[in-house]
């Protein structure tokens, strides 16, 4: 009696707030590709229909040669180059020192411990861009300008959230793991080289995702630090698409700029899982 | 043999003095073993947090206490010359304010909308996880891409912003000059709210499906049962977001990005509205090369930092609740 009637008052009922429910997150899902959908067709117009006043929706005829055209206006595979070197090395070293960081707050413990995590915690919270600027004058003063040996040095002090993502991975392993080790005389240094860094496959990419597409991503240190022709792309994007008179080509900076998120976007698309599990976990605990 | 094999026994004994005396020789090497192991594995992070994080800002401390703009060779020390012109500066105020507005705005907009599309999108939907994809695409898109398709979607005249307006026959607004640039940089940072969706979607998660239950055969409402078990519990999660995001509108970078001449020479030249002290402390640093004056504002800024982020905690200390985080009690 009850299920009878209510059937036919709430399924038509449920039916319509579905469909509003997918149309509003269709909408707001469309919102958030906007931007970059319009940098996609931004970067296919000709000079004259992105100059165009009122807006000239879509290019008459895409422009496919804006990709190639920029490639040649700036070395755009030489920046390329040179922002995956500076990613490859901070991502590699910050991964490797973060997880041997991680795994001494995670097994290890000696007086004075606890007092440091409270302060590695803390220093998440620091913020980064009041610390660079001095750290660029010292650089500068110790002739590191336009060297990448910022990138070895910040990688090798591993970072706060690194750390924090492997020490949360290496506490949750089983105790005996390094039990055994130690009776059979292994050193610390062994038992997280051998037994605990081969363990920890999920985190090591996630880090390396993750610390890769922060030093992609960043702008303002290379800015600061690297010189015009050994800056990265993100600088080399944002700066060096004009003309030889200085206006700037903003079809070919807009093709260039897709360019240069893309590898992000894949990188993303393919790690994800590792990226977000890691993010959620540093959010939350 | 015997006997150096006993010497170290009393040295190891001797350097530990918290062991018992009767504790077995194994057990206080291993110890000390351990001790010294996590220093080992602590020092890098302890050597390069000394060498560039504090030494930096002391360094910053100092400087800000001369006249140093890397140039002179004549700079001095200036007492507190730098604090007291920064204070009596309207620029200082000016940017600060700016920069307070911008937080207040923008920190609980985006963590409405973060969570708001959490909410959404753990709702038993077909291709949710495509929606959740595609929602927290725009938080992967590096800042520079970000700036420069804010900067196609905002132009005055070849901007879609502008001709959508049009559709509706309203003129076209200068979105990225004074009054509006604030408005295009706050929708920078909701742009990027699927950050916040992620970390409140884990959040959601972990409430108990039975406390929800329980709710609803009680009778309560959707929004009674979300503003009574979902806010509270997620309370920790809102308010880390909170702190950060506080902290990463102090820093961001965006109004420079958005600029028409985006190097920090060409800081002088933004819109009023996105004048943040960070921008102010650019230009000071970058523009006029006034290291010492620079790095008083970057200390002020520190400290207004500490100060709030202790405010905030404050505020909220009775208010958030923590079950769902073990580690937090600790």
């Amino acid at each position: 009696m009850t299920a009878t009637s209510l059937t036919p008052k709430r399924g038509p009922r449920l039916r319509v707030n579905r469909l509003v429910l997918y149309t509003v997150l269709v909408a707001i899902t469309g919102l958030f590709l906007g931007p970059f959908g319009w940098l996609v067709v931004s970067g296919l117009k000709t000079p004259a229909e992105l100059a165009a006043s009122p807006v000239h929706w879509l290019p008459d005829h895409v422009q496919w040669h804006n990709i190639a055209d920029a490639f040649n206006l700036i070395d755009f595979l030489g920046y390329a180059r040179n922002s995956l070197i500076i990613a490859l090395i901070y991502a590699t070293l910050v991964t490797l020192s973060s997880a041997w960081v991680g795994f001494g707050f995670a097994r290890l413990e000696a007086p004075g411990r606890k007092t440091l995590f409270g302060i590695l915690l803390g220093s998440m919270m620091l913020p980064q861009m009041i610390t660079l600027l001095p750290t660029y004058l010292i650089f500068a003063k110790l002739g590191m300008v336009d060297t990448y040996w910022p990138w070895v040095l910040w990688g090798l002090s591993s970072a706060p959230y690194l750390v924090f993502l492997f020490r949360q991975f290496f506490a949750g392993l089983p105790r005996e793991l390094e039990e055994a080790a130690i009776v059979d005389g292994c050193g610390y240094a062994a038992i997280f080289w051998r037994i605990f860094l081969p363990q920890s496959w999920p985190v090591l990419s996630a880090s390396f995702v993750i610390a890769f597409t922060w030093t992609w991503g960043d702008y303002i240190a290379p800015q600061l630090l690297l010189s015009t022709d050994r800056t990265t792309l993100a600088v080399a994007v944002m700066s060096t698409y004009v003309t030889s008179a200085g206006t700037p080509v903003t079809n070919l900076q807009a093709a260039a700029s897709v360019m240069y998120v893309v590898p992000i976007l894949l990188i993303f698309l393919v790690a994800q899982r590792g990226f977000v599990a890691g993010m959620s976990t540093t959010g939350l605990k | 043999m015997t006997v150096d094999q006993m010497t170290s026994v009393t040295d190891r004994r001797g350097a530990a003095p918290a062991a018992a005396p009767t504790a077995s020789r194994p057990r206080t090497s291993i110890a000390t073993r351990r001790h010294r192991a996590f220093y080992m594995f602590a020092s890098p992070w302890i050597i390069g947090f000394v060498l560039l994080t504090i030494a930096p800002m002391a360094y910053a401390l100092w400087l800000s206490f001369t006249t140093f703009d890397g140039i002179s060779p004549n700079w001095h020390y200036v007492g507190f010359g730098n604090y007291r012109e920064l204070f009596s500066d309207a620029q200082t105020w000016q940017s600060l304010g700016r920069t307070g507005l911008f937080a207040v705005t923008s920190v609980p907009l985006s963590i409405i909308a973060g969570l708001g599309l959490a909410v959404l999108v753990n709702r038993p939907l077909k291709a949710r996880g495509l929606f959740r994809t595609l929602l927290y695409l725009p938080a992967v898109v590096p800042p520079v891409g970000a700036g420069i398709a804010f900067k196609q979607l905002f132009d005055q005249n070849s901007g879609a912003a502008n001709g959508v307006l049009n559709l509706f026959g309203i003129d076209a607004l200068g979105w990225l000059a004074d009054p509006y640039a604030r408005y295009v940089l706050i929708m920078t940072v909701l742009w990027t709210a699927g950050n916040i969706m992620i970390i409140s979607l884990a959040g959601l998660q972990d409430i108990p499906r039975e406390l929800l239950e329980a709710a609803r055969i009680d009778g309560a409402s959707a929004w009674r049962s979300f503003r009574s078990i979902t806010v509270p519990l997620l309370s920790p999660v809102l308010l880390f977001q909170t702190v950060t995001g506080v902290i990463a509108s102090v820093q961001t970078i965006m109004p420079l990005l958005l600029a028409p001449d985006p190097t920090p020479a060409g800081i002088t030249a933004l819109p009023q509205s996105n004048y943040l002290y960070m921008m102010h402390v650019f230009a000071e640093y970058f523009a006029f090369g006034r290291y010492g004056y620079a790095s008083a504002l970057l200390w002020v800024l520190f400290v207004l930092i500490l100060v709030a982020t202790g405010l905030i905690f404050k505020a909220t200390s009775g208010v958030v609740f923590y079950n769902v985080d073990p580690e937090a009690k600790k």
